[in-house]
Formats: structure tokens, C-alpha cells, sequence
């Protein structure tokens, strides 16, 4: 199938499965984040543990195209942007992908402004790389592309498991989540 | 299974869906990912004023492409052709997920609460600087790290990714003190909006 169909199919997709979720709700967001209500943390747990399961199933079983795997680089600058992240998401209960599926709530000023204000940032991130590079960031911590477990020739892991370990890792998760009590701030 | 614990795993269908979708992105084509697209759409705005964002490289081949920027020519200018050639596979994407929430929208507004679709009263201009400021933070963020909750955490993770388990460790350092910090100042702890 042309690439561009399935971009539209697989985005809405994503877009459907968020909002289903109730990721869309920058309220549900917060909730969880304050431990108010994990229901939200326990259905992305749960979401990332079933498609480890299913994706170490179809590497073992060889239907993967292998290089459909995208791994993104480690170095300092990963923590680094995950701390600045973090104040933003935090504070707006929203993230970049689901702030897309906070369209159909109330305050769409809010979910414009803060797309506005991405593609600001994301602005001001290319106006200052030529520093950022400039500092030590991208060469420490450089850890490269690496996966933990070992799903294809060519990207270096962690351990020399393989996609079992995947699997495994994928369960876990999902026991987590089912687990996982649906407050953590010592209200009942 | 009784009432009540069918109602504890209200929450599984919805997390299979998600799961489901992730898995099938990589099967298909490739790992979900959204903050890119905050960059290409800012290099486009930014290539109308100063077309030297984006400019062809006819001496490295006829679909080359470079820029006046370090940051959208760098990886052999892969971001400053996204931004002269915008109609890519990760634009289309990022761009039909409003698409799919609507129509998640109209199948489930019978069980979505009436006021989370009532006006606010919070007035309109405000909630758009409120929006901007923490969408210019959250995504100055995400571009440093590489990639957002959707590219690193979602796909990161899925893969067993090393770099997206250090980014949601600290992506939940600052986020949970923040939304602690936030609920405590809006008084009482009504939710703001």
C-alpha cells in the first residue's frame, strides 16, 4: 500500500487510540501525573508492554522487516531535554501527540496555543543547536543507538538476550499495570 | 467477573487499542513519532520570511537538499527537505491524528462528561498564552532530547530502546513535581483547564 495512505490510516489511528484512552484530556493527564488517578499510567504501561509482546513475537517469527526498528540515540542531551520536557508537560497535562487529541474537548485556545507554542519552541530549539553542539551534551553519556535486548544484527544491545527478553520485558509491564493501585497519593 | 472488577479493567480494551496501534505502525511502516513535525511546520514558516532555510543542493544530487541553519541542515539535510517537500509520510501522520480523535469524539460522547465540552471560564486569550508558554518549553525539550512522549516513550520503550528509558525517567522527575506545584497554586485543587 502507498506509504502516504497508511500515514493518514495509521495517524488516525493513533489519534483515535489516544482520545479512546483519554489522553486527549489534559485533566486525566494531571490526575495521573499527582497520582490522583493512574488509570491513564496504567492503560500506557499496559499499551507498551502488549506491543513489546507482539513486536518480539514478530521479530522471532521473522514477519518483521527489521529495518522498520527506529532507535533514537543516547547522550546527555536525552536527559537533559526529558528534564525541560517535563516542566511543560507537567504543567499543560499535555504532550505533543496528544495535545492533537485534545481538538474535540473545551478551551481549543489552550490546545492552540500550545501547538502554537510547539512549533515556536521547536523554533527556538534550531535557533540555539549550533551552542547546544557546541557544548560537551551530544558526546557525553554517548551511548549511541542501543537497544537492551538483542532484536537485530545490526543494533548494538545491552544484554545478548533477544527478543525473548523483549517479551519478557513486555509481560512485565503489563503485570505492572494491572497491578499498579489506581491512586498513589495515599487517598483512598 | 462481577461488577466490580469488570469495572477495574474498564480501562484494558482501551489500552489494547493503543498498544495494538503502536505495534501495527512498526509492522507497517515505522515507530510513531510526533515532534519532528513541530520542526519541519516551524522551518516552513520560517523558510516564507528566509527561503536560505531550505534550499536545494543540486551539487549532491537532484533531491538534495540544505540550510542556512545548522539544526535543519544537519544528518545530510534530511530536516530542511522535509521542509521544502512537506507532503512526507511523518506530516501526514502527525496531521490526520486530530482526524481520528473526532471521529473517537463522536463514537464516545455519550460517556464523556458534559463539561469537559462547556465553555471556560477562563477567558480565551489567557488560555492561549498559558497553552503557548508551556508548548514552547515542553517542545524546546523535546527537540534536545530527540524526540517526545509518543517517539521516545511509546516507540522507545516498545523497542526496548536504552535512551527512552533515561528520557522518562526524567521527563517524570520534573513533570510530577511540576503537576504538584500547578494543582497546589490553582487553590483548592480544582482542575484549571
Amino acid at each position: 500500500m502507498n506509504n502516504l495512505i497508511l500515514a493518514v490510516i495509521l495517524g488516525a489511528a493513533f489519534g483515535f487510540a489516544l482520545y479512546n484512552a483519554g489522553a486527549g484530556f489534559r485533566a486525566n493527564i494531571r490526575a495521573m501525573l499527582t497520582g490522583r488517578d493512574t488509570t491513564l499510567m496504567k492503560t500506557i504501561l499496559f499499551g507498551i508492554g502488549f506491543a513489546s509482546a507482539l513486536l518480539s513475537i514478530s521479530i522471532f517469527s521473522g514477519v518483521l522487516d527489521l529495518g522498520h526498528l527506529s532507535i533514537k540515540p543516547l547522550s546527555l542531551a536525552v536527559p537533559v531535554g526529558g528534564l525541560i520536557f517535563g516542566v511543560g508537560f507537567g504543567y499543560l497535562g499535555n504532550c505533543p501527540g496528544t495535545v492533537l487529541a485534545s481538538l474535540p474537548y473545551r478551551n481549543k485556545m489552550k490546545t492552540l496555543g500550545v501547538l502554537a507554542g510547539g512549533i515556536f519552541g521547536a523554533w527556538l530549539y534550531a535557533l540555539t543547536f549550533s551552542f547546544w553542539k557546541g557544548t560537551d551534551i551530544f558526546n557525553m553519556l554517548d551511548f549511541g543507538k542501543t537497544t537492551l535486548f538483542r532484536l537485530s544484527p545490526s543494533i548494538p544491545s545491552v544484554l545478548e538476550v533477544g527478543p525473548e527478553g523483549l517479551f519478557l520485558l513486555g509481560g512485565a509491564l503489563m503485570v505492572v499495570a494491572a497491578l499498579l493501585p489506581r491512586r498513589l497519593d495515599g487517598k483512598a | 467477573m462481577d461488577m466490580k472488577s469488570d469495572n477495574r479493567y474498564k480501562w484494558l480494551p482501551g489500552a489494547i487499542l493503543l498498544g495494538l496501534v503502536f505495534f501495527l505502525a512498526v509492522f507497517l511502516v515505522k515507530p510513531v513519532g510526533v515532534s519532528t513535525q513541530f520542526s519541519q511546520t516551524a522551518g516552513m514558516v520560517w523558510s516564507a520570511a528566509d527561503p536560505a532555510v531550505a534550499r536545494p543542493l543540486p551539487e549532491a544530487g537532484a533531491s538534495a537538499y540544505t540550510s542556512s541553519n545548522a539544526y535543519f541542515a544537519k544528518d545530510g539535510g534530511k530536516l530542511a527537505k522535509a521542509v521544502a517537500q512537506p507532503w512526507n509520510y511523518g506530516f501526514l501522520f502527525v496531521l490526520a491524528i486530530p482526524l481520528g480523535a473526532f471521529a473517537a469524539h463522536l463514537w464516545r460522547r455519550k460517556d464523556e462528561p458534559a463539561e469537559r465540552f462547556a465553555t471556560s471560564p477562563v477567558s480565551g486569550r489567557l488560555q492561549f498564552l498559558s497553552g503557548f508558554l508551556g508548548g514552547a518549553v515542553m517542545l524546546y525539550g523535546a527537540r534536545l532530547a530527540g524526540g517526545c512522549t509518543s517517539g521516545h516513550m511509546f516507540s522507545g520503550m516498545m523497542q526496548g530502546s536504552l535512551s527512552s528509558y533515561f528520557f522518562a525517567a526524567a521527563v517524570f522527575a520534573t513533570a510530577v513535581p511540576t503537576a504538584i506545584f500547578v494543582r497546589k497554586l490553582s487553590k483548592g485543587g480544582a482542575d484549571h483547564e
